[in-house]
């Protein structure tokens, strides 16, 4: 169900994770708090500092763009204010990215919910204090009108446009870009879908912890994980 | 038993599960943050901890660096010192702690002790607070006994969790079964002898009397930390691994 997630694969971050999903594979570490540089020092709450490296190549404006992007949604998730005068640091490595027949506005706006996503996950990893949780889906919309959520290559091609949304448990936007020709009626659509599939995302489970009805082919895989994770970190309080 | 309940960040605690307290006064851990006038909510993924009698509530999370609260055991090491104090180091890559040169048992200016840089010292957290830096010192205030900490001379510290520490410094209930469901070091301490100290900011100071028995038992508590194991894979590891010396 839903996109590929391993935890903690590296033992030298405070929190990391690897996260696939059908167009990309980025690998997040979190570290912080830890000691920021004077110069970059902010006095009542903590320097968020993002670094992106692209799959192969050196990082440029591309990198330094979606970097902006990501550290404004990751602001609004983290309890800045909980740590003054440190730095928290994210560092994400793309590690598959889409082909090159995917270019410019859609090959980035293509990344940026999975990027999203790693963070969050990485930060959580890291046991980062946050105020909310967030999802982030890509949608495109393709032929006459049908909006796909988190689409193949194939599907993608000769999308009319895409677009990248993120919304927080307490239902904040946090993230809205798009690229392609559409009007103002298909993206309030786009937006009423994405709202829903990230709600779905962080659904509660049932009693049994199984998935729920979900809407969407993902289903609640963000809260799946996240209470699988924290129900093997108490493992040992069950069997004493 | 049914699972606890796990909370995401910014969910809120719904108002029955929280404890009664007797004196009216809720006790907050890690992982929960209080906004007026009463809303608790998660700051981390972790499952719900109540404990009744104490009134107190927690997340439960495996991950993530120490952040150091008064009266927490840690273990430092001097970095440098200046005029009236060491600067200690507790996690890597912040910020350091200060430990007063004055701050030890029975120590007057003339007989303090001479510590230089990357000596280890076992210490308790005096003061911790986010607008200031951390101040450790080695023996208690209030009583003026040293209580085991100072110097550490010899030995070697391995890392763990700091998750992993606190379930060894957790001591055992009244029929003497680990509360944290570590039982590693008992069962080595009954072929082998050492001395160790933990930390709760993740480190394991262990001395034993040759190199290849310290690192056996520093490889034991890595493996359990890090394999998960439970306390028959735990007994098993150290019958193994006593085999061997």
């Amino acid at each position: 169900m839903g996109p590929d997630i391993s935890h903690h694969p590296l033992q030298g971050a405070d929190g990391s994770v690897t996260f696939s999903s059908n167009l990309c594979s980025i690998l997040a570490a979190a570290n912080g708090p830890v000691e920021v540089q004077r110069r970059d020092e902010l006095p009542e709450e903590a320097a968020v500092e993002v670094n992106i490296r692209p799959p192969s190549g050196v990082s440029g404006p591309r990198e330094r763009w979606l970097e902006s992007v990501v550290a404004a949604v990751l602001r609004s998730v983290l309890h800045l204010h909980m740590h003054p005068r440190t730095l928290v640091q994210i560092t994400l490595q793309i590690t598959k990215a889409p082909s090159s027949t995917l270019k410019g506005a859609i090959r980035d706006v293509a990344l940026l919910p999975s990027l999203i996503n790693a963070s969050f996950l990485a930060l959580l990893d890291g046991g980062l204090p946050l105020r909310s949780t967030v999802a982030a889906v890509f949608l495109a919309v393709v032929g006459m009108g049908e909006v796909r959520e988190d689409p193949s290559e194939k599907e993608l091609a000769g999308c009319k446009s895409v677009h990248g949304l993120a919304y927080n448990n307490h239902g904040d936007l946090l993230l809205s870009e798009s690229s392609g020709s559409f009007d103002l009626a298909e993206w309030e659509n786009i937006a009423d879908q994405a709202e829903e599939t990230c709600r779905a995302a962080m659904a509660p489970l049932d009693e049994d912890g199984v998935v729920m009805k979900g809407t969407m082919s993902s289903g609640p895989w963000l809260r799946q994980e996240l209470t699988d994770k924290a129900q093997a970190a108490v493992a040992w309080r069950e069997a004493t | 038993m049914a699972a606890a309940m796990v909370l995401l960040p910014g969910e809120n605690i719904p108002t029955e599960r929280l404890p009664k307290p007797k004196k009216g006064k809720l006790t907050l851990g890690p992982g929960l943050q209080h906004t007026p006038p009463s809303t608790i909510s998660a700051t981390t993924a972790g499952s719900l901890q109540v404990d009744h009698r104490k009134a107190a509530l927690w997340l439960e999370d495996a991950g993530g660096r120490y952040q150091p609260s008064v009266g927490d055991l840690v273990i430092a090491q001097i970095h440098h010192s200046s005029v009236e104090t060491y600067s200690c180091a507790l996690t890597p890559h912040t910020s350091f702690a200060i430990l007063g040169q004055l701050a030890f048992e029975g120590v007057s200016k003339k007989t303090r002790p001479q510590l230089k840089a990357a000596d280890i010292v076992y210490a308790r957290v005096s003061k911790a607070s986010k607008w200031e830096d951390v101040e450790i010192e080695c023996f208690n205030s209030a009583t003026g006994k040293a209580e085991g900490m100072g110097q550490l001379k010899g030995g070697m510290v391995f890392d763990v969790r700091p998750a992993f520490a606190r379930r060894l410094m957790m001591g055992t209930d009244k029929e003497g079964v680990s509360k944290g469901g570590v039982v590693l070091l008992e069962e080595v301490g009954g072929k082998v002898k050492f001395e160790v100290a933990v930390g709760r900011n993740g480190k394991v100071w262990v001395d034993s009397g040759s190199v290849r028995e310290t690192v056996m038992i520093g490889q034991l508590l890595r493996g359990a930390d890090e394999g998960g194991w439970d306390v028959e894979g735990q007994r098993k590891a150290v019958k193994k691994a006593l085999r061997d010396v």
